[in-house]
Parts: C-alpha cells; sequence; structure tokens
C-alpha cells in the first residue's frame, strides 16, 4: 500500500512538474523575450539536529527540463518535495516562476554549506550562489524548568536502573513524552534522531498513556519501549533523542469565558515543537571468562525443555528432538550445542521457529527441531546435553541440563517390511563369497539402440499382421476348396468352362491347319459337354433332338436355338463331307464362340 | 532409380556416422579405464560418463560403459550413483553375471530401508524386454504360420498337433512374461538416490515436515511427481517427497 502511494505520488510529481513546464513554456513563447533567473533559498540558516530546512530552487523565465538534482552532502539528507509554479499577467507580459522545494534534516550538528548548483535552463547555464545551514545540538530542558511546569511539552528517557550491561544483553528504554493539560490535541509525532553509540536499536512500541501531576500542573505522559541490545563494551551513550510533533494549544482570544463552553467553541492554535531529550551513559562489560562447555552465547535467562519422537525406530529412522527455550533475552542469538559428535548418531542441520510473546521481542521462545538418526542398533539412548547461558542479574553462568533419553532401535528393515522390500539383495544377483566389486570392463561390447522398445514400435506391431494375414488367407482358400469339393455341379461346371476355353484354341488351331475332321469332332465335344453341364444330364446324351426338346422348353432366346442347331447339323454334314477350308472353319469356331458364350445364361 | 540411389546414399552416409560415433565412444572408454587403473577415479567417472552421453547422443547404449561407470562412482563411495549405473547396465545385460555381482555388492553397502525387487521379479528379468518381445512375437509367428499350414496341407495336421500345441504354450507364456516386463517397465518407476543426508518431506516444498531420511544409494518407488520433486516411498510404508536433483530415474521396479 505504501508503496503504491509512493508510486503514485512519485508520478503525480512528475506528471505536476511536466505540466508547469509545459504551461511555463507555451506562455513564455508569446511574450517578449526575457533572459531567465536562478535561485536557491533556505526558509532557515540555523536549525537544531531534529529539526528540519526548507530548501527552494526557483527559476524565474524558465525552468530546467526535469527535477534538479542535488549534489549529496555529507551529514544531511535532502529529499525532494515537489514542484509549484506562479504565473502573471500584467500589461500583456507574461512572467512564470517555477519553484522545486526540498526538505533539508541533518544527521549530526555542524555547520553545513550548500554549493552552487549549475542547472542548464533552455540551453543556457545558470548558477546559483552557495548556502550556510548550521544545525545547533538541541538542548533539553532544564530540570527546574520541568518542575516548575512551565514547559508545555518536554521528552526524557529512563534507562533501567543498573549499574552497567554485559554485552549481548537486551534490555528496554523508555521514552516519554510528557503533554501539559492545556494541550487539546496533538499528531504527528516523529521521531527524528535516535543516538544509540553501542546499541542495536529494535522495535519502539508505545505504551498505555497516564497521566501525572508535576507541580502544580497535570501531564499526559505518553511512554515509547525502545528495545536495546548492547553490542560492545566500554561507555555506551544514548541520545539526545529528538523529537517532532504538532501539538494544540488554546488560542489567544479564547482564554476566558466559560470552561464548558470553551472545549466546544474554541478551536485552538497548532503549533509545531521540537522535544529533546538529555544525552544518557552506562557501562557495558565483557562476559566473564571461562563459560561452560554448552554456552553458546545465549545472554538471559531462560527455561528449557526437550520432547523426542519416535522413540520405537529403525537404524537410520529419523528421530525428531524438539528442544524450546522460553526466557527473555536475545533469542534470535540462541543455538544449540554441536550434536555431530554422538557416536552412533547422524545429525542433520538444525531449523529453528522463534516466537515473541511481548511486542518488543525481548522474551519469547525458540523452538529447535534437530533430526537425529541412530545408525545401528546398539543406540539405546539420546545422550544427555547440556545448554548454558549468561544470566545477567544473577552475574553468572546458568547450565540447562537435559538426561539421556531412553529409545529403542530396531535392526534396520526389521520391522514389518512388505514383501517388495528387503536389506538384502535377491540371491541370484550377488555371488556370497564377493569381497569387493569386480573390476571394470576391458572391451565395450556392442552398441545397443536407446530407442522405443520394440513392443511400442508401430512397425513391429504392423508386422506381427503377416502370420495373421497368412492364416486368414489359407483358411479361405481351404473354405473355398472344401465347397467345391462337396459340389459337384460347381465342380462340372468348372471342368466345362476350362474345357471350352482349352476347346476354343483348339478349334482355331484345327481351322488353320484345314483340319475338317478334327475340327468338328471336337466342336461336337464341345457342344455335348457345354449343353450336358446346362441341363445337367450326360454329355453323351446331348442331340440336336434334346436342343429342339431341352431348351425349347426352357425359353432359350431363338438365335440361340438356331445357332446351336446350326453347329449340330454343320457337325453332322461334316461327317458326309468334311473337307471344307480353313476360312469356312474360322467362321464355324467364331460362331460356337458366340453361342458358348450365351450358354452360362441358360438355367436348367 | 533416383529414390534407391538416394536411399542408398542415406543409408550410407547414416553408417558412416553410426561407426564415427562408435569409434568416439570407444576412444573415451578407453582413456576412461586409463583414469581408471591409474586410480583417478574422479576424472574415470567424468570420463565415463562423456562416454554415456556420446553413446546416448547417437542413439546407443553399452552396459560395459555404464558398468566401469559405476565402478568409478564406487571406488568415490558415491553408491547411490554406483547402484544407478550399475541398474542402467542390467537394464541392457540382465543376465550378465558381472553386473549383477557388482550391483548386489553395492546394494549390500546400503543402510535403512530400500525397495528391491522380488524374486519372482528378478526371473521375469532375466530377459531384456525387448528380448521378451521378440520370443513371444517368435513363437506367435511358429504358432501361426503352424495354423496355416494346417490349412494348406489338411493331411499334416495329425503331424503338426503336437508342435502347434508347443508353439500355443510358449506363446502364452512368452506373452505373460512380456505382460509382466511391460506392465514393471512402463507402470512403475524406481528412483536411487544419489546424495546423503536427504530428508524426505511430508509435501513438495522445503519447509514442509520431515517424514523420513533415506539413506545414499537406496532405491525408491515413484509415486506421484509435482514440478521438481517427486513422491516416492522406501518401501516399508514410508512416504514423502524428494527434490528430483537428488535422485537418478530408473524404468521398471
Amino acid at each position: 500500500m505504501n508503496l503504491n502511494m509512493r508510486g503514485w505520488t512519485s508520478g503525480w510529481r512528475r506528471w505536476h512538474a511536466a505540466g508547469c513546464a509545459l504551461v511555463a513554456g507555451i506562455l513564455l513563447a508569446g511574450q517578449t523575450a526575457s533572459a531567465a533567473t536562478f535561485t536557491t533559498s533556505l526558509d532557515r540558516e540555523a536549525m537544531e539536529l531534529g529539526e528540519s530546512a526548507t530548501l527552494d530552487l526557483t527559476f524565474e523565465g524558465g525552468g530546467p527540463s526535469g527535477t534538479p538534482t542535488l549534489p549529496n552532502i555529507p551529514g544531511l539528507n535532502i529529499s525532494y518535495v515537489g514542484p509549484s509554479s506562479q504565473f502573471s499577467f500584467v500589461n500583456g507580459q507574461t512572467s512564470s516562476t517555477v519553484t522545486h522545494h526540498f526538505t533539508v534534516t541533518a544527521s549530526r550538528p555542524g555547520v553545513y554549506t550548500i554549493p552552487g548548483l549549475s542547472i542548464d535552463v533552455d540551453g543556457t547555464t545558470l548558477s546559483s550562489q552557495p548556502l550556510k545551514l548550521t544545525v545547533a545540538q538541541p538542548q533539553a530542558p532544564s530540570a527546574a524548568s520541568i518542575n516548575s511546569g512551565s514547559q508545555v511539552a518536554f521528552a526524557k528517557v529512563i534507562l533501567p536502573n543498573k549499574d552497567h550491561l554485559y554485552v549481548g544483553e537486551v534490555t528496554s528504554a523508555e521514552l516519554e513524552i510528557w503533554l501539559r493539560d492545556d494541550v487539546q490535541n496533538f499528531g504527528n509525532l516523529q521521531l527524528t534522531a535516535l543516538p544509540a553509540d553501542g546499541f542495536n536499536v529494535g522495535k519502539l512500541t508505545e505504551r498505555p498513556r497516564h497521566r501525572t501531576q508535576l507541580g502544580n500542573r497535570v501531564y499526559t505522559v505518553i511512554p515509547v519501549s525502545i528495545a536495546l541490545t548492547t553490542i560492545k563494551t566500554g561507555t555506551l551513550t544514548f541520545g539526545p533523542l529528538t523529537a517532532q510533533m504538532v501539538i494544540v494549544l488554546p488560542g489567544a482570544n479564547n482564554q476566558g469565558g466559560d470552561p464548558f463552553f470553551r472545549q466546544f467553541f474554541n478551536q485552538g492554535e497548532q503549533k509545531q515543537i521540537t522535544l529533546t531529550t538529555d544525552t544518557y551513559s552506562i557501562t557495558a562489560l565483557h562476559l566473564p571468562g571461562n563459560p561452560p562447555a554448552g554456552f553458546t552465547g545465549a545472554v538471559g535467562h531462560f527455561s528449557m525443555q526437550v520432547s523426542e519422537g519416535p522413540t520405537n525406530v529403525s537404524a537410520g529412522d529419523p528421530i525428531t528432538l524438539h528442544v524450546r527455550l522460553e526466557g527473555r533475552g536475545a533469542l534470535d542469538a540462541v543455538s544449540l550445542p554441536d550434536f555431530s559428535n554422538w557416536n552412533g548418531f547422524k545429525t542433520y542441520p538444525a531449523t529453528a521457529k522463534t516466537e515473541y510473546t511481548d511486542p518488543q521481542g525481548l522474551e519469547g521462545a525458540k523452538t529447535f527441531e534437530q533430526i537425529i538418526a541412530p545408525q545401528n542398533p546398539d543406540v539405546r539412548e539420546i545422550p544427555a546435553f547440556a545448554l548454558s547461558y549468561f544470566d545477567p542479574d544473577l552475574n553468572q553462568y546458568q547450565t540447562l541440563a537435559q538426561p539421556a533419553l531412553a529409545i529403542t532401535v530396531h535392526p534396520s528393515g526389521a520391522a514389518a517390511v512388505p514383501s517388495i522390500a528387503a536389506t538384502k539383495p535377491a540371491t541370484s544377483e550377488a555371488p556370497a563369497a564377493q569381497s569387493d566389486i569386480l573390476p571394470v570392463k576391458q572391451e565395450l561390447g556392442a552398441l545397443r539402440p536407446t530407442g522405443a522398445p520394440l513392443l511400442v514400435q508401430p512397425f513391429f506391431l504392423a508386422l506381427q499382421g503377416v502370420p495373421v494375414l497368412a492364416l486368414v488367407a489359407a483358411f479361405i482358400w481351404r473354405r473355398r476348396a472344401d465347397s467345391l469339393a462337396n459340389n459337384p455341379r460347381l465342380r462340372r461346371q468348372r471342368a466345362v468352362a476350362q474345357l471350352v476355353q482349352t476347346g476354343l484354341g483348339d478349334l482355331r488351331k484345327f481351322a488353320s491347319e484345314n483340319n475338317s475332321e478334327q475340327f468338328f469332332a471336337t466342336l461336337f465335344r464341345l457342344l455335348q459337354e457345354q449343353l450336358g453341364e446346362r441341363l445337367d444330364c450326360p454329355a453323351s446324351a446331348i442331340t440336336e433332338s434334346v436342343v429342339d426338346e431341352r431348351l425349347g422348353a426352357l425359353s432359350v432366346p431363338a438365335d440361340i436355338i438356331n445357332g446351336l442347331r446350326e453347329l449340330f447339323q454343320l457337325c453332322n454334314q461334316a461327317r458326309y463331307a468334311p473337307v471344307r477350308d480353313a476360312q469356312e472353319l474360322a467362321a464355324v469356331a467364331a460362331k460356337f464362340e458366340n453361342v458358348s458364350r450365351a450358354l452360362p445364361a441358360i438355367k436348367a | 532409380m533416383n529414390t534407391r540411389f538416394l536411399l542408398m546414399i542415406l543409408a550410407l552416409m547414416a553408417g558412416t556416422l553410426g561407426s564415427h560415433a562408435g569409434a568416439d565412444v570407444a576412444g573415451d572408454f578407453a582413456a576412461a579405464n586409463k583414469l581408471y587403473a591409474e586410480g583417478k577415479f574422479a576424472d574415470a567417472a567424468n570420463a565415463y560418463e562423456r562416454a554415456i552421453q556420446s553413446a546416448g547422443s547417437a542413439g546407443t547404449a553399452s552396459a560395459a560403459l555404464y558398468f566401469n561407470a559405476g565402478n568409478a562412482e564406487f571406488k568415490l563411495g558415491h553408491l547411490g550413483r554406483a547402484i544407478a549405473a550399475y541398474r542402467h547396465a542390467a537394464l541392457l545385460t540382465p543376465r550378465d553375471s558381472e553386473v549383477l555381482g557388482n550391483l548386489g555388492f553395492a546394494r549390500n553397502q546400503v543402510q535403512g530401508a530400500t525397495v528391491r525387487p522380488a524374486v519372482w521379479q528378478g526371473w521375469f528379468g532375466v530377459l531384456t524386454l525387448n528380448e521378451g518381445t521378440l520370443v513371444t512375437a517368435g513363437a506367435l509367428w511358429v504358432w501361426l504360420l503352424l495354423l496355416t499350414l494346417r490349412q494348406l496341407r489338411p493331411a499334416l495336421v495329425s503331424r503338426l498337433r503336437g508342435l502347434t500345441l508347443a508353439a500355443l504354450v510358449a506363446f502364452v507364456l512368452g506373452g505373460t512374461v512380456l505382460a509382466v516386463q511391460a506392465t514393471s517397465r512402463f507402470a512403475t518407476q524406481t528412483a536411487v538416490v544419489i546424495t546423503g543426508n536427504v530428508l524426505a518431506r511430508s509435501g513438495p516444498f522445503d519447509d514442509a515436515q520431515t517424514v523420513f531420511s533415506p539413506h545414499d544409494g537406496a532405491e525408491l518407488t515413484v509415486l506421484d511427481r509435482h514440478d521438481d520433486w517427486l513422491q516416492v516411498t522406501d518401501g516399508s510404508g514410508k512416504i514423502g517427497w524428494l527434490p528430483r536433483k537428488v535422485l537418478d530415474l530408473l524404468p521398471g521396479a
């Protein structure tokens, strides 16, 4: 959310600056040319540490193309606020002023010089004069003025009531902001400086406010706790802390009248004030020498709780050791002793989780999860261990001892294990007498293809269809053969067809040889065989008379009957006058072919 | 004609490239063996790995390469990597007694629970998947061709009856073996833990609670995967998630 707001603000600033520059450019373009000027100014020449000054960069008659960049000045923090612009139109003359505002704060007292700046405006380099800013050490109000009740507001720090601290000790300081009872309201409280030499400053938490009488005035006290960790020895200083806030005091015109009505109608006057504390010092000491063996740097006071589980395991199985340290101190710095030297255990890096019970992060619990794995069934217990810490209140080391914890370790794999799990290899894989690995092979051997297995390769699967197809083809062939064998008429039909086919060749041959006798003998036989097959009677029973009797009854077309009759007559004639020329024989053969082609349509 | 000529050229080129790749692998293999003999096991392991990669890029693999790589890793104390290499070798030559011997020896060094193939699975693993496929296909061809012959020559039916039945039995047995092999190959995946100090967690993320700690070389069955995490079991009922980088994956049980 803050990031979004920051982005939005930054974007608004850029657009604002660009808009100002654009408007200024448009207006300047229409006016009579005049030289641009550039000046810098501070709203004050001196301030106290914790206060801020405003630095303005003013451009008249022009402006830089972007946000001016300021040099880095050690000790000063200069942050850009944004631009503002002003336009005037007097007697036809337009003038514009663009001012870039910066906030200047200091991190330490001193006299600072903001050097003269050189900025390019419309191709011309404009320069400014150096500025001097004096930052003074703030002074806390005197005790007399505080006790007299003359201070509207003041701040003070309360350090722990101790003579000394130890390195690594965590403690808490309290910043108190006192507001007199006539302060009607306050806001925008900001801690502007928090010098803490030798301390690591932690969280700041506001505690419940209370009211306290001081002298003859009543003050509202705003306590703020500051977590501190001592990080070095010697004399440590804390402060002066400075803070700024806006308070509302009764208006000068509303002091009189009835207090009841005044609380409703008095609007008051807002005033920004700076609060400054004194500088405090305290001594920090080294920890005493000869720390105990289990000391890992923990400072504070702690208690320890240990739990483990499971306690009935197989060798190699992990056991989780939970170590919980509760107390007050720098929990982040606490660590477990080194368990890696435990015999019979394999240890893993511990994980830790810290939970604080106070808002400052000074008290809480740190839980370690240490995984250990017993390596053999001879392990009977988790060894005893101790964790030591230094108690700064008692000024001595304390030791938290944890006795040994009994566990039961079974041989690896001795638990109920499914049949697929075993701690010994299959007997077929390892010769019992092998005492070391066998030496390397000296021959590379055949390089085997590493493609997909044959089982999933399409060509291989398709190949398996070949014997299946062969079997199917053979089966079909066998069925047809069997069918033919069981059907005499079909068999005769095929035999006659084959005979006619062969006989036609013979007829053409005999015709070309002018062998009339063989020609007609063959023709007569072919006619008998073909008609006998069609009429389902012996071939020898076929004569010219059968043609008239049987074929006429079957409604055979007359031209076929006539053709057959003619062929039979020619055969009969040839017995008496066998000599014919080759052309006549060829014509007869053609006639037979035509008739023969029509005969299969006849059905008895 | 042109097509046939082009095919011949391509075949020659493929043969030439293949022989070059084989020559490179053989050279790397010899160099790695030399390093191994000199006791430079780390260099030898790297050289074997390069040779394996080189052979793999040519679409080939060598059981001897994996075997020797396993030996180099074993000498380096990398038990899991050695077991993974031996298992890769066993996939290529499942009846190689040296491979099985070293695999068994390395497995004996592994502590803690681990998944091992059952004895019956060992029987089915005597053949490679391709060998099982060819045996089964051969039995199928013989059986079908005998049936075809019986159709063509019915007179031979009585004489071929015994042979046909034997071919059928061979096909059924081969098919059973092949079914088991294929199920193991395609439906099961094994992972070998290749580093020490590994913690299996209850979920596929680093902050999940620790469930168990498999040792280097432990063989685990892969149950599921999520991004770069694999859900595994050590065979004793413990299930956890391990990062992919600490495992070497192998097909089959």
